[in-house]
Parts: structure tokens; C-alpha cells; sequence
């Protein structure tokens, strides 16, 4: 009985505290999120397009500057290209079949954002947050993944704390791109440049 | 005594008769500390655990990610579309014989607001809450989509296809008889490519009759015009010239066609600053929005108001106000002081050409051609004057009544063997007398279009569904003739086809092939018939939605002698006429232009209808909400509180609190009434103002085949009472009732008394209602020009918490109270902007209706005759918020914009918010109201949505967030130009779609703002300002501008609220 005491109260209060961790770490963006990489219907690699090709973002997502969204290209944009290139092989044949019967490719939404979040593209594009601070490396990926948590803490550090995330804006899509001074310098240069004061009010984003 | 006169206090604002009367039911509803909490719904614990421990085993199988979602771009996208991005274009909205003109945004093909088309002169980008809630009409699942053939057991789908094929074997059949046989009933158009269509068929088809039947129309104005000019002409008021307006049982402000217009145009004439300000006599049976605008207001019976427009115009035309008949005015009637008042206004010389004296459409024509003299007389008509007459549809026409009489009369001959229904729903909405519905029965082929298999659908043979006018190529015109398209938004969803499109169908080829695109017709009509000398290319047209300055030109007519008029067609409108005219006095030897007894088989009886004890004087008119009927099954205006009654989810029988008295009869109790010998059970609502010893009877309630909402019966219970079947071809407008009381209550939906406190705190509500109305006289407000802000004394306003300060912009409103006409489409605007949910008859009687904005109604003085104003309440957004301090869980928190942001994803439903708000402006999801969406069948629901606001869910507070969204996109895009945020660029949904621009929306730190100057206004105040909460919006005082001579014998009407 006495040997059982310690085993006990060790049980009673270790119990509910694994289960408290538990729960945390089960339900953390970090795991339910980061690394998250759906099969998409057709095998696109950003690594030979952005990468190895080194396609500017906009020629597919033309919208990221002046909407909301980034949007997916329609087939069309596909086949600019694949009309020419590719154009007899297995893996683009989904890009012929879309265009032939004018139904879209149905690709798997991999950034995700809660419903009741309204993140705009165009604001922080045009204000030099780089996609890759959100994104990743995308010109590294075969397969696209979720690098960062996109939890409302990860907005929040930035909007807190924009300098670090910022860059001249004609280099936003510019993967390899890295300051030639101090990324707190230049970013408090630019700030000030842009009139950049991110606000943290919960309307910014929740509407 | 009745408690109502015991109680009433001259200078207390009050809110509904109950509130006056001290109801105990009132009582109850405030008993409960959360009068809304009584009653979880209908679940008890026990049920509420099983289904919360199946929810959770339910979560823990889905695992920890949502599902995963698709995108689906285009295969090609169109050219210029962004997805995600608003789009805007011009269309219409038909209704009648009027268009509204209309602006639509769409985001990926899809409407989702509408708005007002800025360019229209008659909306200037404002609109009433029937084009507000036509998104709703559009995504409405119970909408018809397919063709359907139905004979005596039972109906089967049909296609398109097939009912051109059976549709091509009558034509043949026809082409035989020449259209013998064929006959056409359409709804009223203004389209002018439908107009086209139909001459082209009655000569292909020359035997072929086509017939135009709506339940409430223009017949009387139309007679009235014939019987003054010897034609139908349409008038039209300039309300922004006027100086005196006299309104005889007319409404320009609320049920006219082009209310929107008029409605802004009288605010424009009543500018207290400026000193410009008309004054409003208003002489009606009921209630109506411009009696609630009204300076002096005269309840008469709708019978009496032929002899007032008599003595009226004898007055007028003798060039002198009536002498008393007593030295003293006191002996003097109401009436006869009114006439006097009037009388003395429109004589001074300085309002000589610059006052209105207008009559509505259930006043028999002998008094519009009374009017059009008096008009002639007080030097009015005349395109510089306040009233100008334009041509109108198809002089030859006969009145709706008569065309209805006549089609039933040749059905019953056996001279119909096709009928073709264009809209419309005459099996419910025709004269009770004619039973449509039975003579239907005896055609062979009856062909119905219509957006809902509604009630006369289900009479006919052939049912095809209508395409929305979202969803329809079509053109028209708007009440003053500007020429405005209908351009789709969207292909049709429910398969519909429109008007024109099936009209086109029954045509026989013109030589090419392929039958026109609907696009094509409307394009020809323009080309052909309206473009004219005007070289304006179609494409501008239609990104206008109008052709500019196509209104008709003014007539230049004088009134004829009155007996040329009346020998033209005095027998048509007959039907109309009925028991309305027969109540015409005879006052012959008083006026200029004797009214001799018209050729009508019922000669003009001498004096005034007597009423009897329990026999009361029934007034029909269309609902405020409803309309005719046809928008039964939308439940945004099923919803939307009536603007003077306040009730929601159906009508009533109105009563004034005098009639009431006098037969015992209560607050919503069920009363018999019976007209000849029809009669209805319909309960009573008891309202102020009704003119003694009338019952007014709303249209378009009770519909038994509308659908979900609306009533589908034996399925779902019709909403409301019907009253259509009360009236007959003789009592079109007017009837006499007599009245049974049945003691049985039946709780009517109304909302005035929800949001009130409890008792203690209505006392203290009493008290304050005299400072949230603050108004005054023009002559008291040129005294004392800042007399609003001395309406209230307070010690000094000291804080207990760190006040906000402000950098940036600082987000404020005003909403002026002179110009409110409290029509309610902002009330709608912002439902449909931010995804509102609707609640239904059940929870609005509990006080859960979800409206962020609400207008409030309040009557003051003698509650036979009380006087109205009205109080939008939005979220007053306050800088040292009461909720805010309160919230446990930080969800509803302070921008440093001021705004009272809430976080509908931190909100964990206690609350505290709603309680603590002085404004009682929160409103919390006692349910998940979008739960039905959930169901396969309601996908095309769902694209109603505003995808730039959330859907809230149950369990979640919300409030006004003064369009939050619309602020943030501003400032997106204005950062990103560069350039700052105009002034007006911002508008909320409210302000956008305020006829009367009664609400301003904008920037308090930006110092040439129209809201800054607004709120540095003399008139500004701000209401509950003594709790220190210091709201972002801030009224403008009510100015009136009553008589002199009238004031003094009445009361001190208008003096200061202090």
C-alpha cells in the first residue's frame, strides 16, 4: 500500500498534466500543419519550374499584386507552354483533357487559412514581404509543402515586427535573394520609406 | 377611460401601445432576466448531452485536419476577371410597371449585393428594400426549375424542348383560327421589347387578346388623367420644389413607384440650415411612411377624403380660407381647422406654383381629376412647376379590373381554349368575385410562367419557370421614362426562361433560321425603337444600364372643362371605382368645375358613407414587405419589421386605439370580419394613428403555395391572413366590414418592445425617450440653433479608465433624423452585406431577430393620432465601450481606429457584451441559423454569402462593425496607390442604399470630412452621452416645420423634446 503512494500521487498529477501535453502537441499547428503536402492530381514540380526554369511567381499567380488572392493559373497558362512542350506525355495529359473540355484541374489547397481569417496578398506583396517568408522555399520543392504554421501567433510576430521580413519590392518573387546589410537596417529603412505600420486589431484580419 | 388616454403624455416619446398601456405581457417578456433564455429551443438536458457526446465522438474519428479542399481554376479564364475581385454592373429591377435601375456586384460570376445604380436618376444609387432583398429571391431553392404538365391526377416534368413541341402544334392549330381562341394575361411591363413582342403577335395571331391585370395598379390615377385631359397621363412631383405638400391618402414616400426618388427629393426640400424647409400636411386612413413624415396629419376615413378635396378645392377656388362657423376656433372640428391651416398655406402668395397637392391610388378618379384642377389653380403644372405630367404606357388599355372581368367573362362564354399567364398570380391575387382559380378549370391549354409553381401555377396545365431578372436579358422603364436594360448577372440557375423568351417562342420564324437571342431582341428594340436621332452604341447603354436623358418630355396640357373629360371613356376604371367612389359627396354648388353624376350605373350618393356600430370602413393596400404577395417566400422582408407597426412574419387588421375601445376589442385578438358575405379570422393589431372606424387589411399574406417561407400548404403554414378573398371587383380599394370579436389572442411577431430592459429600466426609458428623440420646430431651431445639445444636463463626464487616444483615421457616423424617413432598406442593406441570418416567427417572438441594424419607432402625443419618429441604431461603436470591459475572453476589443472590433472565433457566448450594452445593439446566434444550409438541396443558398464577411456560428455574439470589410479594402487599395482615403470613398452598406442620404459614413481625423462637419453641427448630439460611453455616431436633430396657426389650437406639437 505505502509502495504505491508515491506511484500514486506521481499518477495523479503526471496523468492529467501528459494528457494537458498531449492534447497541445496534437492540436499545434506545428504538427497538424507544417509538412502538410497533399497529392496534387498532376505531378507539377515547382522545383523545375520555379527552380531549375526559374519562371518569375507572377507568370502563373498574375493575380498576387492587385487581389487577395494568388490565384491558380487557369489550364490555359499551362498550355502556353505544354502546347509545344511535353505535349504527347502521360503527365500533362490532364492539362489536355481540361482544356478540351473546358473543366478545370481540380489541384489540392495546401496554405490553408481558417474561414474567418482574411489575409490579402496584394497588401503584403506590394509592401515587400517576399514569398518566400511565407512559403518557403517553393523553388526547392517537388511536391509543395507547408513550411511555416500560418497560426495567428507565427502573423502576429511579423505584424508585431515587420523590419526582418522585408525587402525592396521589385524583389518579392526573388527566392535566392538575401540583403547586402543588416536585414533590421534595411528594414526599418524601408519601413519608414512605405509608411509600413502593420496593424495588429483584430478587424485587420477577422471581419 | 382606456389606459391608453390615461396614460398618454403630451411631450413623452413612447414606443408601442403596450409600452403606454402597461401591458402585462410586456411585463412578462421583461420578467425573464433574458426575456430571450426562457426556452432552450425545444432540447432538453438529457437530449442536449446525447447529442453533445455524440458530437465529440463524432470529432475525435474526423481526426485533427479539416478536410482537404480543391481549387478549381478556369480552363480559360475571361478576360478582365480577378478571382475573388467585385465586379460591378448595371441591370434593373422590374416591378410593375416601373424598373428601379441597379448596380450589382458580383465576386466569380456570382451577385452577391445590390445596389442602387448611381448614374439612374431615379435611385442616384439608392434603392427600397424590394431590390435589397432580390439577391435573396435569386439563390431561393424553392424556386421553380422545371417545366412541368400537369392534368387532372397528376403533374409530371416536362423539358423545354417539349413544351415547344406541344406549344408549335397549338400555334397551327391558332394560325387556323387567326388567334381565335388565344388569350394572354401578363402582369404589368414597362418593357419596352416586350411591348414590341406583343405586337408582332397579336398580328400574327389578329384575333389573339392580350390583357394586363395587377392587384393594386394605377387605375384610378389613369381614370382620373382621362376624365381631367381626356387621356392617361402620369403625374409627377418635384418634392424638392415644393413648399407645401399635401398628401391625400397618398404615400410618394413609401408604396409609390418611385418612392426612392421621391423620398430624396423631399429630404432636399426640408434643409434646416439652408432654411429651406416644406411642410407636410398628410390627410389618410392608415399609417403610412409620409404620414409618419408628416408636420400635421389628419386621420379621415378613406370615404371622407372626397369631400375634404371638395371643400378643399372650393376654398381654393374662392381665393380664401374657409370662415369659421363659430367666433371661436375651438368650437371648431378637427377637420375644419386642418382645412383651414391647408387652405392658407397654399393661397399665400408666396407659395404660389410651389406646393403639391397629390392623391393616392384608392381615392376614386372624380378625386385625381379634382386634384389635376387644383393643381392647375395653385399655378403647380408645368416643367418649371412642382407638378409635371408625362405620357404612359398604352393609353388604350382598359383598367386592370376590367381586363380581368373580361377574360374571366369570355372563359366563362367558352371563348378561351389557350391562355398564356405572363407572371403574375391572379388565382390568388384576383377580385375574390371573379373565382379565377374555378374558371381556369375550363380552359383547355392554360400556360403559366412564373419564378415559384405557386397558386395559379397549380391551376394551369403548363407551368414554365421563370428566369430571374438577374438571370434575363430584358429592358424597361423607369417611373419618369428613362430608358433602363436588364442584363443577366448570372445564366439562369433554375433553368428559367423570361417573358420575352417565351413570347418569342410562340412566334412564327421571321424568315432566318435560328429564333433570336434574347440579347438580340433587346438590342433591336433599342436600335429600332428608342436610339432614335441618338447615336448612343449599344455597349454604352449597357454598361450605363440606361439611356441618358431618355426620360419622356413633359406635357404641356392644361385641365380640359370637366365634360369633355368625362364623356371619353368614363366606363372604364368602373370596376375600380366601385364602393370607394360612391362615397363621394355632391358638393356641386361649391366648386368651380360642378362634378355632374358620371355616366356609371351607381350614381354618386350625396353624402359621406355612414359606418354603423361594429361596422368599420376596410382599407386594401399592398404590404410594405410583401408587396402584392409575390415576395412571400423571401425572408428578408418577411423579417424586416414593418417600418410603422414594427410586426415581422405577417400582418394584421389595424385598428386605431379609439376603435378598439368603442368594440372591445384587444391587442392582438382574433377578430371575425366580414364583408358582404365573405369573411376571415385575422388578429388585430392596435395602432396609433389608424383613422377611427377603419380596419386596414395588408395584401399579400397567407399565400398557401409560396413556398418554404412564404406558406406551402398542408406542408408549412401560410404566413400570415389573407385578405384577398374580401375583395371584389367592387371593392378593389375601399369596403365596409363589420367586425366580431372572438376573445382569442394570437401573438403577433412584432419587435418595438424587444431589447427593453425590464421594469426599472423602462421607467428610466420613459424618462430618457424625450432625449433620444430630440426635436424641435423650424421657428424654435432658428432660436435656438443649438437647442439639441442643452437637451440633456449631466454633471461632468469623467472616466474611470485610460481613455484611447487616436492616431489615424478615426471612424465615425451621423445619421440625421429630419431625414429618415424609416423605410427600413438600410435594414435589409445590411443584412444581405454581412450575411445576416434570418430566425423566423418563433425566435423574433422571443426576441432573437438578428438585425444589426435596427430602426426604432416612436409615437408621441394623443395616441388617435400621434405623431411618429423613427431612430436607425446601429452599434454606436462607443471609444470607452461598455461591452468591451466586461468581455471575459477579450472578443470584442478596441481598434486604434475606434472601432468596437469583435472576434467571433474568441467569443465564448456568455454574454455579459449584450448585457452591459446601453444601446442593446448586440445580437448573439442562439442558433447555427445557417444549419439548413447543410442540406444538398440548399447549395445554391449558400452563394448568397458576402465572402468578404464570416458566417458566424451558434453560440457567437456579433454586432455592427460599421463595414469593417469595405474599410479594410479602402485602405488596401489606397495604401497601395498611394493616395489617401477621399472623403466619401467609404460607404457603409446603410449609407450607400439611404434614399434620403439620412446616414454619413467617414473619417473624424480627415477635417474636411462631410461626418466631421455633420458632427460639428448644431443639431448633433449623441444619445446616452450622460453614461460617458462617448458613441462614434452622433444624431442629427428632427426639425419639423408645423403651422403656426395650427400648433397654437392644437398643442405645443413641436416644441422642444427637452
Amino acid at each position: 500500500m505505502n509502495r504505491i503512494r508515491p506511484f500514486a500521487g506521481a499518477l495523479l498529477i503526471g496523468a492529467p498534466a501528459y494528457l494537458i501535453f498531449l492534447l497541445y502537441a496534437a492540436g499545434s499547428p506545428e504538427t497538424t500543419d507544417v509538412r502538410y503536402s497533399p497529392r496534387q492530381p498532376l505531378p507539377y514540380s515547382h522545383q523545375v519550374h520555379a527552380g531549375k526554369m526559374g519562371l518569375d511567381c507572377r507568370y502563373c499567380h498574375t493575380t498576387v499584386e492587385g487581389a487577395a488572392f494568388a490565384a491558380v493559373p487557369p489550364t490555359s497558362v499551362c498550355m502556353n507552354c505544354h502546347k509545344t512542350i511535353a505535349s504527347d506525355k502521360e503527365t500533362t495529359e490532364l492539362l489536355r483533357r481540361s482544356m478540351a473540355t473546358g473543366k478545370p484541374v481540380p489541384w489540392v489547397r495546401v496554405h490553408d487559412l481558417p474561414d474567418y481569417v482574411y489575409f490579402d496578398h496584394h497588401a503584403h506583396v506590394r509592401r515587400g514581404v517576399g514569398c518566400v517568408s511565407c512559403h518557403g522555399r517553393i523553388d526547392r520543392m517537388e511536391q509543395v509543402s507547408q513550411t511555416k504554421t500560418l497560426s495567428m501567433g507565427w502573423c502576429l510576430e511579423c505584424h508585431r515586427d515587420p523590419a526582418p521580413q522585408l525587402r525592396p519590392p521589385e524583389f518579392v518573387t526573388d527566392m535566392n535573394w538575401f540583403p547586402n546589410e543588416d536585414a533590421r537596417v534595411l528594414g526599418d529603412r524601408l519601413m519608414k520609406e512605405k509608411d509600413i505600420s502593420p496593424s495588429t486589431d483584430c478587424s485587420t484580419c477577422h471581419r | 377611460m382606456s389606459s391608453l388616454d390615461r396614460q398618454h403624455n403630451h411631450d413623452a416619446w413612447w414606443r408601442s401601445p403596450d409600452e403606454l398601456a402597461d401591458a402585462p405581457r410586456l411585463g412578462e417578456f421583461l420578467d425573464a432576466e433574458f426575456p430571450a433564455e426562457a426556452d432552450p429551443g425545444g432540447i432538453n438536458r438529457r437530449r442536449w448531452l446525447q447529442l453533445m457526446g455524440a458530437s465529440l465522438a463524432l470529432a475525435a474519428v474526423s481526426g485533427c485536419r479539416w478536410k482537404e479542399q480543391e481549387i478549381l481554376p478556369f480552363a480559360e479564364r475571361p478576360e478582365g476577371r480577378t478571382p475573388g475581385k467585385i465586379e460591378r454592373f448595371a441591370t434593373a429591377m422590374p416591378l410593375g410597371d416601373t424598373v428601379v435601375g441597379l448596380e450589382v456586384a458580383c465576386v466569380d460570376g456570382r451577385p452577391i449585393k445590390i445596389d442602387g445604380n448611381p448614374r439612374h436618376p431615379q435611385s442616384l444609387g439608392a434603392t427600397d428594400v424590394f431590390a435589397q432583398a432580390a439577391l435573396l429571391e435569386l439563390y431561393d431553392p424553392d424556386r421553380s426549375q422545371s417545366v412541368t404538365l400537369q392534368n387532372v391526377e397528376n403533374s409530371q416534368e416536362r423539358t423545354w424542348e417539349q413544351f415547344a413541341e406541344a406549344c408549335q402544334a397549338r400555334c397551327r392549330r391558332l394560325h387556323k383560327t387567326h388567334g381565335g381562341g388565344f388569350h394572354v394575361l401578363a402582369e404589368a411591363s414597362s418593357s419596352p421589347t416586350l411591348a414590341a413582342l406583343r405586337s408582332r403577335l397579336l398580328n400574327a395571331f389578329p384575333k389573339a387578346k392580350w390583357f394586363e391585370y395587377e392587384p393594386t395598379g394605377d387605375d384610378n390615377q389613369r381614370a382620373g388623367a382621362v376624365l381631367t385631359f381626356g387621356r392617361p397621363l402620369r403625374t409627377h412631383l418635384r418634392l424638392d420644389r415644393a413648399k407645401i405638400i399635401v398628401c391625400l391618402d397618398a404615400d410618394p414616400l413609401g408604396t409609390h413607384p418611385a418612392a426612392v426618388q421621391y423620398a430624396r427629393d423631399f429630404a432636399a426640400g426640408r434643409q434646416p440650415e439652408s432654411g429651406k424647409m416644406s411642410r407636410l400636411y398628410v390627410v389618410e386612413g392608415g399609417v403610412s411612411l409620409t404620414g409618419a413624415a408628416a408636420d400635421h396629419r389628419l386621420p379621415l376615413r378613406p370615404s371622407e377624403i372626397p369631400g375634404f378635396v371638395a371643400r378643399l378645392e372650393n376654398s381654393c377656388g374662392a381665393g380664401a380660407p374657409p370662415a369659421f362657423a363659430q367666433d371661436r376656433r375651438d368650437a371648431c372640428t378637427t377637420t375644419e381647422t386642418f382645412i383651414r391651416a391647408v387652405v392658407g398655406d397654399l393661397l399665400a402668395n408666396e407659395n404660389h406654383g410651389r406646393s403639391i397637392v397629390c392623391v393616392g391610388p384608392s381615392q376614386p378618379p372624380e378625386v385625381h381629376a379634382a386634384v389635376h384642377r387644383l393643381n392647375a389653380m395653385l399655378g403647380n403644372v408645368g416643367e418649371k412647376g412642382t407638378i409635371a405630367y408625362t405620357r404612359t404606357f398604352d393609353p388604350e388599355r382598359p383598367s386592370h379590373v376590367e381586363a380581368i372581368r373580361t377574360l374571366v367573362d369570355e372563359i366563362g362564354a367558352g371563348h378561351v381554349d389557350t391562355l398564356l399567364i405572363l407572371g403574375g398570380n391572379p388565382v390568388y391575387n384576383a377580385p375574390a368575385d371573379l373565382a379565377f382559380g374555378e374558371a381556369l378549370k375550363r380552359v383547355e391549354m392554360s400556360i403559366h410562367l412564373s419564378g415559384y409553381r405557386d397558386e395559379t401555377s397549380r391551376h394551369c396545365t403548363w407551368h414554365l419557370p421563370r428566369a430571374h431578372f438577374l438571370e434575363s436579358w430584358d429592358d424597361g422603364r423607369s417611373y419618369d421614362g428613362t430608358y433602363s436594360v436588364i442584363q443577366p448577372m448570372i445564366a439562369p440557375l433554375r433553368n428559367g426562361r423570361s417573358p420575352i423568351e417565351v413570347l418569342s417562342m410562340l412566334l412564327p420564324s421571321t424568315g432566318k433560321d435560328a429564333k433570336p437571342s434574347p440579347e438580340e431582341l433587346v438590342s433591336k428594340t433599342f436600335r429600332e425603337q428608342i436610339a432614335g436621332e441618338s447615336s448612343a452604341p449599344w455597349r454604352k447603354v449597357l454598361r450605363d444600364g440606361l439611356l441618358a436623358d431618355s426620360r419622356w418630355p413633359v406635357e404641356t396640357i392644361s385641365p380640359l372643362p370637366l365634360g369633355e373629360g368625362l364623356g371619353v371613356r368614363a366606363d372604364r376604371g368602373s370596376g375600380t371605382r366601385g364602393q370607394a367612389s360612391d362615397s363621394l359627396p355632391h358638393p356641386s354648388s361649391l366648386i368651380s368645375h360642378p362634378l355632374s353624376p358620371s355616366p356609371h350605373p351607381n350614381p354618386l350618393p350625396k353624402r359621406e358613407r355612414t359606418v354603423g356600430d361594429e361596422q368599420l370602413e376596410v382599407i386594401f393596400r399592398n404590404d410594405r414587405s410583401v408587396y402584392d404577395g409575390r415576395f412571400a417566400n423571401n425572408s428578408w422582408l418577411q423579417e424586416l419589421p414593418d417600418p410603422i407597426t414594427r410586426l415581422t412574419w405577417g400582418g394584421a387588421a389595424l385598428i386605431g386605439p379609439a376603435t378598439a375601445e368603442k368594440l372591445g376589442i384587444k391587442n392582438e385578438e382574433l377578430v371575425v370580419l366580414k364583408v358582404d358575405d365573405r369573411q376571415t379570422r385575422i388578429p388585430v393589431y392596435v395602432l396609433p394613428g389608424q383613422a377611427p372606424d377603419t380596419v386596414e387589411l395588408l395584401l399579400g399574406y397567407g399565400r398557401w403555395a409560396a413556398g418554404k417561407v412564404g406558406g406551402d400548404v398542408p406542408e408549412i403554414e401560410p404566413v400570415g391572413v389573407d385578405v384577398y378573398p374580401l375583395r371584389t371587383t367592387a371593392t378593389m380599394h375601399t369596403a365596409v366590414a363589420t367586425i366580431v370579436p372572438t376573445g382569442e389572442i394570437y401573438r403577433l411577431a412584432g419587435t418595438q418592445d424587444h431589447h427593453a430592459i425590464d421594469a426599472v429600466g423602462r421607467e428610466a426609458t420613459e424618462k430618457r425617450a424625450a432625449t433620444l428623440i430630440r426635436q424641435a420646430t423650424l421657428e424654435h431651431y432658428r432660436q435656438h440653433p443649438d437647442f439639441a445639445q442643452h437637451s440633456d444636463e449631466h454633471p461632468p463626464l469623467k472616466s474611470l479608465w485610460k481613455e484611447p487616444e487616436y492616431e489615424g483615421h478615426r471612424w465615425g457616423m451621423s445619421i440625421d433624423l429630419s431625414k429618415c424617413s424609416g423605410c427600413g432598406a438600410c435594414v435589409v442593406a445590411c443584412q444581405a452585406e454581412n450575411n445576416i441570418p434570418v430566425v423566423g416567427r418563433q425566435q423574433v417572438l422571443k426576441g432573437r431577430e438578428m438585425h444589426w441594424l435596427r430602426v426604432d419607432r416612436y409615437f408621441r402625443g394623443e395616441p388617435n393620432n400621434p405623431e411618429l419618429a423613427y431612430q436607425p441604431l446601429p452599434c454606436q461603436q462607443c471609444e470607452l465601450a461598455p461591452c468591451e470591459q466586461v468581455c471575459p475572453a477579450a472578443a470584442t476589443v478596441h481598434s486604434h481606429e475606434g472601432l468596437n472590433d469583435m472576434v467571433y472565433n474568441r467569443c465564448v457566448g456568455i454574454r455579459y457584451c449584450a448585457n452591459n450594452c446601453p444601446y442593446q445593439v448586440r445580437r448573439f446566434n442562439f442558433f447555427n441559423y445557417h444549419k439548413e444550409l447543410e442540406d444538398p438541396e440548399n447549395e445554391i443558398a449558400k452563394m448568397k454569402y458576402n465572402p468578404q464577411v464570416t458566417v458566424r456560428c451558434r453560440g457567437v455574439m456579433e454586432k455592427c462593425t460599421y463595414c469593417v470589410q469595405r474599410i479594410q479594402e479602402a485602405k488596401i487599395a489606397a495604401k497601395n496607390s498611394g493616395e489617401a482615403i477621399r472623403d466619401g470613398q467609404i460607404q457603409t452598406a446603410c449609407q450607400q442604399t439611404c434614399p434620403t442620404g439620412a446616414i454619413v459614413f467617414g473619417d473624424l481625423a480627415d477635417q474636411s470630412s462631410e461626418v466631421l462637419r455633420l458632427r460639428r453641427s448644431a443639431r448633433a448630439y449623441a444619445i446616452l452621452a450622460e453614461l460617458n460611453v462617448r458613441p462614434r455616431t452622433i444624431y442629427l436633430a428632427r426639425i419639423r416645420n408645423p403651422n403656426p396657426e395650427l400648433e397654437s389650437s392644437d398643442r405645443k406639437h413641436g416644441s422642444p423634446t427637452t
